[in-house]
């Protein structure tokens, strides 16, 4: 097979993340690129959460899709939610202690699917226990059902193994790993490197190897044919096997932010977890100081107070925690105070989706806050482009003195990649226009250029004020001033425009002359990248117009994308309800997209349903709205 | 070259002064100019940072670095100046309405992290620059002028607020006692941790009850013969606290000035910061070496060093 796509479920807080990351490892160690989202609820233990996960030898994925080929479920709930997601063939490794579980009777499966649930139970003639779906799936749908007791399981390992019983549950999530690793043929070395980058050594480390080896035993017990991914062909070398918030704070930290400010949100609160982690960037003397404020209004005014100070600042957050930024955001903007602000999209408005993935907020983040001033904002494709965007966002912030938001979405954010190792001896550096020793004489907001140079504070004296200013920093209102200040601070976008160049705006894939264009921005663009391929595998050619940077807008490129296939055949693709790209196409533009491809229920778009709802524009439809995922 | 000695005058900048006649911030800058004057501040290394109203036009009053920033915020913008830079003499000048209204959540922050900054709240119990409505320091009942009916909401009592919140040098002043509030000041300043002083400062304009004839009257100092408000030893802080809260409310008849609490054991947010950055106060984040010819200072064998973690080789 090309690839493995597979799917492991259990509640919150049992151990599914230390799964993940222990087979993202081994499969990495093993020569395999890998890309392992992870879907949960808001809430600590108990409600159902899933790894979804591709796993290929020929090309590192960054998609997902459907069907899976395997579901590895450490409790019933799992079952009932994605059985349905495996295709024929496939794989359901479970636990058939709870084959007398009913779908009905498991509090934390939601209304709406037990109703689901409830009509294809009827509809198929299966009875009501997991049981009898398990002989369902077995018998109609050709599913491989490797049916494990669990507890025995435990058992084994609590006699091999000498664990007590009262801490054996915690070896449940490793059932999973030990199952797949089995079943895939996942080499034992590499399997202990999962294990050891995991656990490091001791007990848990010990117990896992033994537990490993007594699954493979019980694995090695069905005959079923299995799945063979092939050996790599992919090339050798040192691979980053991180999530998209791990890779933003490691730019971060290369990239020279010396402050970050924070307040704990969803799903941003990582990337600061793990600068703090590293806060001895490089031993004794290098440092970030990462603070965690009351909200995150004295996250972004203190990273703005720090930015003053000469510190490259940075803040992370998402919806919620950015609309309270956005009064700093125009302190920062009327001051010319480069910040950053690493902008973790997740399903709104309100709380909304707290733990889910959007792109809804590329509108807010374009024309948060009051007024008007310069400002630029970048938005990531993948864990890559994440991390270049960062290094640039920094230099940006501080080349033109101006706020810098950088969008990533959840998607990217919470999802595990493999990727080739960053050649960071290509990171530049640049801080801007700086003065020192400039003495009485210093004019914080000289009009000499619309980037004046800048001071630290502690090196001058100087002002800073929100108020409309002078060149000395104090509060001005006569109209000359206002209008040369004004002027000067706005010129930048032009200094923008002329300094980011279009081929930094923008990237485009597939088919250079294409019967369909795919317009689409952050974490879609993986996914479009491989629906192009599979469209050409049809006969269709496509292609994929990944925006990057939409502060600068890359006008030219999309005005000439309209001009060359015609607005009929540009797709609008993305996961928000308004299709929000399209708003800023059409207002920097002028042109329309007359075709869209949505999706807002908080899940990523599947290669599966972008081909299918692309196929169904082609033939005329002009909307598509996107449901896949449980 | 020896620098020129800055007199009070020095510190004060050419700026319009336009609060209104007779204000009681005048009061608070003239301490201010004084306080700097005698400690010989360096105008490139002293930042005065304000919020909004009145109070906030006092960072371009001062010859110091003035940073004037948002409604209620001054405080964190200060945190962030200050942890970046520790060698900073850091001093904010916001209203009470600023600190205990609209910034009151960042104002417990503080005293929680204690950084070593002085907070100077200008205290005359309305909202002025909007033209006069309660503050959280005016009481319930009454009515200075601006208002059309009596105030309903009780007040904050700050001192007391301060204290609980953890801010370690709690002091009272007066703006027509100048030198009074320039020694506290230079105590405020001397005083490692955040320290806060409530300054009673009469606003001629829109409040008619709390005038300089009423502080006049009212207005006591507290002597070292009968009041001692410093913490000597780590099991006093409870007594010192309990005894600067309950000074706190004398409020009616005799309000008293000075320092109601100052405890110099609690280690600053700074001190807590190179306890697990030991070289955070030899080189903090402002004064950190990113780049080296434009370069960054991590090269690709100190990434795979520092990042091993993440790093697969296959």
């Amino acid at each position: 097979m090309e690839e493995l796509r597979y799917i492991l479920g259990g509640p919150q807080g049992g151990g599914l993340e230390t799964t993940s990351e222990v087979l993202s490892w081994s499969f990495a160690k093993s020569g395999y690129g890998i890309l392992s989202d992870r879907e949960y609820f808001s809430n600590i233990k108990g409600r159902h959460s899933y790894v979804h996960a591709t796993v290929s030898g020929t090309a590192i994925p960054f998609h997902l899709s459907y069907p899976v080929n395997l579901v590895g479920a450490m409790d019933a709930e799992t079952v009932f939610t994605h059985f349905q997601e495996i295709d024929k063939g496939g794989y359901l490794i479970y636990n058939k202690d709870e084959d007398n579980a009913k779908f009905d009777s498991i509090p934390s499966i939601e209304t709406e699917l037990k109703m689901r649930l409830n009509e294809f139970f009827k509809a198929n003639g299966i009875g009501r226990t997991l049981g009898e779906l398990a002989v369902y799936l077995a018998e109609k749908r050709q599913i491989n059902v490797v049916a494990l007791g669990y507890s025995s399981l435990l058992r084994e390992l609590q006699q091999e193994a000498s664990v007590i019983a009262a801490q054996a549950s915690r070896y449940v999530s490793s059932i999973l790993i030990g199952s797949i690793a089995s079943l895939v043929g996942l080499d034992s070395s590499s399997l202990a490197f999962g294990l050891e980058r995991r656990f490091r050594s001791g007990e848990m480390l010990e117990h896992n190897k033994i537990f490993s080896k007594i699954i493979a035993r019980h694995i090695q017990t069905f005959s079923y044919k299995r799945p063979n991914l092939g050996k790599s062909s992919l090339n050798r070398g040192k691979m980053v096997v991180a999530s998209g918030n791990d890779f933003v704070a490691m730019a971060k930290l290369v990239g020279g932010v010396r402050f970050q400010s924070y307040y704990p949100i969803t799903p941003a609160a990582d990337e600061s977890f793990t600068l703090e982690k590293y806060e001895k960037v490089g031993g004794d003397h290098d440092l970030i100081v990462v603070f965690q404020t009351e909200d995150e209004i004295a996250a972004v005014t203190s990273a703005i107070g720090a930015s003053l100070t000469g510190a490259r600042s940075a803040s992370a957050t998402s919806g919620p925690g950015f609309d309270l930024m956005t009064e700093g955001l125009g302190w920062a903007g009327i001051n010319e105070a480069p910040i950053l602000v690493t902008y973790y999209q997740r399903g709104g408005p309100s709380t909304g989706q707290p733990t889910r993935g959007s792109q809804s907020d590329l509108l807010s983040s374009v024309f948060a806050s009051h007024g008007e001033f310069p400002r630029i904002v970048l938005s990531s494709g993948d864990h890559s482009e994440a991390f270049w965007d960062t290094i640039d966002a920094l230099n940006f912030a501080e080349m033109f003195q101006t706020p810098v938001i950088h969008l990533v979405d959840k998607f990217l954010a919470n999802s595990i990649a493999s990727t080739p190792m960053p050649d960071v001896s290509k990171i530049q550096v640049q801080r801007g226009s700086l003065v020192k020793k400039v003495g009485d004489e210093y004019h914080r907001f000289d009009f000499s250029s619309s980037v004046s140079p800048r001071a630290f504070i502690g090196d001058e004296r100087m002002w800073y004020t929100g108020d409309e200013h002078n060149e000395i920093g104090h509060i001005d209102e006569d109209s000359e001033n206002r209008i040369k200040m004004m002027t000067k601070r706005m010129d930048k976008m032009n200094l923008i425009e002329k300094n980011i160049p279009e081929e930094r705006r923008y990237a485009l894939y597939g088919d250079k002359d294409p019967e369909i264009v795919l317009l689409g921005w952050g974490f879609i663009k993986g996914v479009a990248i491989k629906a192009l391929e599979q469209l050409r595998n049809e006969g269709i050619k496509a292609s994929y117009f990944h925006i990057r940077t939409f502060v600068p807008f890359p006008n030219e490129s999309v005005v000439s994308i309209f001009r060359n296939v015609g607005p009929e055949r540009v797709v609008d693709v993305e996961c928000n309800y308004e299709g929000q790209a399209g708003v800023l196409v059409r207002l920097n533009t002028g042109y329309q997209l007359k075709k869209r491809i949505v999706k807002f229920t908080g899940r990523p778009i599947y290669l599966n349903e972008l081909v299918e709802a692309t196929k169904r524009i082609l033939s005329g439809s002009s909307q598509e709205v996107l449901s896949l995922g449980a | 070259m020896e620098p020129k000695q800055l007199t009070a005058a020095d510190y004060r900048t050419d700026v319009w002064n336009d609060w209104c006649p007779g204000c009681g911030n005048f009061g608070i800058v003239a301490a201010m100019y004084q306080a700097l004057a005698e400690m010989k501040a360096d105008p490139a290394e002293t930042v005065v940072i304000s919020g909004i109203g009145c109070s906030g036009k006092t960072a371009h009053f001062v010859n110091t670095t003035g940073v004037h920033t948002l409604h209620g915020r001054s405080l964190p913008f200060a945190q962030g100046i200050k942890l970046s830079n520790p060698a900073l003499n850091v001093l904010i000048n916001a209203g009470d309405g600023d600190l205990l209204g609209i910034g009151l959540g960042h104002f417990v922050a503080l005293g929680r992290r204690n950084v070593d900054l002085v907070v100077m709240m200008h205290d005359n119990t309305v909202y002025a620059l909007t033209k006069g409505q309660a503050a959280p320091t005016l009481h319930r009942g009454e009515k200075p002028k601006a208002l059309n009916e009596p105030n309903i909401q009780d007040s904050v009592n700050p001192i007391a607020l301060a204290v609980t919140s953890g801010y370690t040098f709690v002091a009272r002043s007066y703006s027509s006692r100048i030198n009074h509030l320039k020694e506290t000041i230079k105590q405020a300043v001397r005083h490692k941790g955040s320290a806060f002083i409530d300054i009673l400062q009469p606003c001629v304009t829109f409040d008619d009850i709390h005038t300089y004839d009423y502080y006049n009257k009212r207005v006591y100092e507290l002597k070292a013969d009968d009041w001692n408000p410093i913490v000597k030893d780590e099991n006093e802080i409870q007594q010192k606290m309990m005894q600067a809260i309950a000074k706190s409310f004398e409020v009616d008849d005799r309000i008293p000035l000075g320092v109601f609490y100052e405890n110099p054991l609690t280690p600053t947010f700074e001190e807590r910061l190179s306890e697990k950055l030991p070289s955070y106060l030899g080189t903090p984040p402002s004064r950190e070496k990113i780049e080296k010819n434009g370069k960054t200072i991590v090269d690709g064998d100190k990434f795979v060093e520092i990042f091993s973690q993440f790093i697969v080789e296959y």
